[in-house]
């Protein structure tokens, strides 16, 4: 089987925090750590490229954020938009190379990947979304200058407990299914790991939605986007032989425009009332 | 007493109802307090909130500039050019502006700290920062203040970080047709100077609070800020408050009898973590009547028109006074000095007449019981000695016809010469106490020598033939207390008729050698230098007393 690559398509593998000589080092080594074991495909020259393209995550909506937005969990004291950015920007989509994680299922179960790093930093993980193999260890480092507490919901084996500043702490994924990894101390904080057994590659794309995954066998596949511990879009059937594969001509549709739009009416109107309370004209603009 | 009695009962009652009015003030003092109390401090923490906002729009518009500069918008397109890492370049010249535009704003409306964010979140230049201090990979992207800015917002939050920030961040635009290029995110930490300043400009004393802890306070100078760690320990049940935990703001808690308080939680993520403020005020209750003493102040101790509570109590204390000294202290005094004038012999009784009240039923007493004393006879005397407990038992008659006519033996028996001992009372009488008539009848004068006019029912002839010729002019022996014995003896034979004894035989001469006996006995015995002798009438008898007298 191919090794899990943790590749977004135009963006670097997932070093440690580089700030003070140890912490250098210490990155360095989980990174070549990762770079060695986990983001590299064990047999590279017999690995196939899958190059495609996601669309339409810009109408998803980051369910933090949009949580956030909401009066009622009194988040701001008041939040103006600006006049001047298109409203299509206004959409709060996800940060598609971190929340959007798109995977190649092969028809078999496969093994339990090496230790895969995830940052925590900036009130989020890097990635947002992980999709994994049972039994894959996850390295979790604090990239911050102050402390977390991470914890599992509603999973045993992973309790809060204090990450400090550029520690790390370590979790196995335990079986199958989808698991949320929560802060106490940030509680915008919210990542999903999707455990599937037969998961072979993941990818996250660029900005653009561009990826591409790296599969180890060739033979049967089938890519799905993940967005925030769901399946986003369908999922993408191929056929992976010697050869790379372009797929970008038919890309991941991950939500409909029209629905997104619809739903962006909706939630103007609901803004309205709360928006009229706090007016007050933006000075500059 | 009467006018004393009512002002004793005037003040006790005064006294009552303003003991009961104080209770009363202090109890309206202190509902009336508890509700100010509870409107202040929700008036506070309403200003405070006010505040928190109109500052956060305050900096929000100081934001404006960074989002203005020219080089913020492009380096910030320059990073997102770079997905794997920002460029140096890019990071050094942000910087730069970044501290360039941070000169020109004013201090108090200035940041603690400036971040410049780039599309995919990386923190890609920052001022006033050190934690992140050569950290690369330093983002804020995942908060939802940041990611608001990103996306088009203008907006505020509260994080709790290393420290309690209070945030504030737009986007920052280079190409309007595009997306945001990132975005300007100003912090300011809510440290003790953020306190006092807010505390300053609001009047209120506040205290913030995060994870359990009190992590900034400031109060006026009036309110000791050491008197808001008293929240630490109200915190961990704060959450059991239904409004804090509904509407985010607490109802008022007292701590300790020291401070009341109310809490409030802030806006943005530190809602969701349990951060807040407390506005303070300090509880103006008095703990009973006294207690306003102890809470009153200069001004209000100058506006208790204390010279009126002053003339009020002299006022009230001199006539207390005044009517002890009318009712208590005058008729004691007269009735001192007619007691005096009474011991001193001037009156012969106490005037009643001459009292009021109850000394004039004490000196009505006085006089009865004299009375009495001397109707009975009397009790020991100190005064004058008996006759006949200086001579004895004398018999009445026959050899000491002195005290009775020769004749009184026969007719009659011979009736007990009263009781003669100290204990029963001799002859005796109060100084200046003028003795008692015998019953039934008005003392008459005593008969003269001469034999002249005399009312004495008895017939002259007979007093004739008793006497000696001449008349008692002759009597004595010349010795200088033997002169008034004439008059003595006049007066015991008036008496004696009165009380219908018989002068019979009764002469002159036996009663002087009589008197002259017991004269010479009583020097003898007495030391004195002369006795004088007067009649008067003991169980309806004359009877003489003798008074020995040593000067």
């Amino acid at each position: 089987m191919a090794g899990v690559g943790y590749v977004a398509a135009t963006m670097k593998a997932p070093l440690g925090p580089a700030s003070s000589p140890l912490r250098r080092r210490s990155g360095r080594a989980l990174g070549w750590l990762a770079a060695l074991t986990f983001l590299v495909p064990a047999s590279a020259d017999a690995a196939a490229k899958l190059r495609g393209r996601v669309d339409g995550f810009r109408n998803l909506v980051n369910p933090v954020w949009a949580e956030a937005r909401d009066p009622k969990q009194h988040g701001y004291s008041f939040r103006e938009p600006v006049a001047t950015v298109r409203a299509e920007y206004r959409r709060l989509f996800p940060h598609a190379p971190k929340e959007i994680c798109v995977a190649a299922f092969a028809v078999g179960a496969q093994k339990a990947q090496p230790p895969v790093l995830v940052r925590v930093g900036g009130g989020r993980t890097t990635p947002v979304t992980l999709v994994v193999p049972p039994g894959t260890r996850l390295t979790f480092q604090n990239t911050d200058p102050f402390k977390h507490r991470l914890h599992g919901v509603g999973i045993s084996t992973f309790p809060p407990a204090d990450t400090a500043r550029g520690a790390t702490r370590e979790w196995s994924v335990p079986a199958p299914g989808v698991f949320e990894i929560r802060d106490e101390l940030a509680p915008s904080l919210r990542m999903w790991v999707i455990a599937e057994p037969n998961v072979a590659a993941i990818a996250y794309p660029s900005m653009k939605g561009d990826f591409a995954l790296s599969v180890e066998e060739p033979g049967e596949y089938t890519l799905q986007a993940f967005f925030a511990g769901k399946k986003v879009g369908p999922a993408l059937p191929v056929t992976v032989k010697d050869a790379d594969l372009d797929l970008t001509k038919s890309p991941l549709k991950l939500a409909d425009e029209k629905a997104a739009a619809a739903a962006d009416k909706a939630e103007a109107e609901k803004d309205k009332p709360a928006a009229a309370e706090p007016a007050k004209p933006e000075a500059g603009k | 007493m009467v006018l004393s009695r009512f002002w004793y009962v005037l003040l006790g009652l005064l006294f009552g109802a303003s003991l009961f009015l104080l209770h009363i003030a202090s109890s309206m003092y202190n509902r009336s307090g508890l509700r100010a109390r509870a409107e202040g401090l929700s008036s506070d923490a309403q200003v405070v909130s006010w505040y928190l906002r109109d500052d956060a729009r305050q900096r929000s518009a100081q934001l404006i500039p960074f989002a203005l500069e020219s080089d913020v918008g492009k380096y910030l397109q320059k990073a997102n050019e770079s997905e794997a890492k920002v460029p140096d370049d890019a990071r050094g010249k942000l910087t730069q502006a970044l501290t360039r535009v941070n000169a020109q704003i004013p201090k108090e409306a200035g940041f603690d700290s400036v971040f410049a964010v780039d599309q995919h979140g990386r923190v890609v230049a920052y001022i006033g920062y050190a934690q992140a201090s050569g950290m690369e990979d330093f983002e804020l992207g995942g908060y939802p203040v940041v990611a608001d800015a990103l996306h088009g917002y203008v907006r505020d939050d509260t994080l709790v970080l290393d420290r309690m920030y209070r945030i504030v961040a737009r986007p920052v635009e280079y190409d309007l047709a595009s997306m945001p290029a990132g975005a300007i995110v100003g912090a300011r930490v809510i440290d003790d100077r953020f306190a006092r300043e807010l505390s300053q400009r609001t009047g209120a004393a506040v205290a913030f609070y995060a994870n359990g802890q009190r992590s900034a306070a400031g109060s006026p100078a009036e309110f000791a800020t050491a008197n808001l760690d008293a929240i630490v320990g109200d915190l961990t049940d704060l959450e059991q408050d239904k409004d804090y935990h509904e509407k985010g703001r607490s109802s008022v808690r007292e701590i300790g009898g020291m401070i009341a308080v109310q809490y409030t939680r802030l806006p943005g993520e530190a809602w969701q973590l349990g951060a807040g403020y407390a506005v303070a005020r300090q509880p103006a209750v008095v703990s009973g009547p006294l207690g306003f003493f102890s809470h009153a102040d200069d001004k209000d101790k100058k506006d208790a028109k204390l010279p009126l509570a002053i003339l009020a109590a002299v006022v009230a204390a001199g006539i207390g006074i005044l009517f002890s000294v009318l009712e208590h202290t005058r008729p004691l005094r007269v009735f001192k000095a007619e007691a005096e004038r009474f011991a001193a012999g001037t009156v012969e009784q106490l005037t009643p007449s001459r009292f009021r009240g109850l000394f004039r039923k004490i000196a009505a007493d006085v006089n009865d019981g004299v009375d009495k004393q001397l109707a009975k006879g009397g009790g020991p005397r100190r005064g004058p000695a008996d006759f006949k407990e200086v001579l004895g038992d004398l018999p009445d008659q026959p050899m000491m016809s002195a005290f009775s006519l020769p004749g009184d033996a026969l007719g009659e028996p011979s009736a007990p010469s009263g009781p003669s001992s100290p204990g029963s009372g001799g002859a005796r009488s109060a100084p200046g106490r003028a003795l008692p008539s015998p019953p039934g009848a008005k003392r008459p004068r005593p008969p003269a020598p001469g034999g002249g006019a005399a009312s004495p029912p008895m017939p002259a002839a007979q007093l004739d033939t008793t006497m000696p010729e001449g008349g008692l002019s002759g009597w004595g022996t010349g010795a200088p207390d033997e002169a008034d014995w004439q008059d003595v003896f006049r007066d015991f034979v008036a008496t004696k008729q009165q009380c219908g004894e018989s002068i019979e035989g009764f002469t002159y001469e036996k009663f002087a050698e009589r008197l002259r006996k017991n004269r010479d006995s009583l020097v003898q015995r007495m030391g004195a230098k002369r006795v004088k002798f007067g009649v008067h009438v003991k169980d309806g008898k004359a009877a003489l007393k003798a008074n020995p007298i040593k000067e």
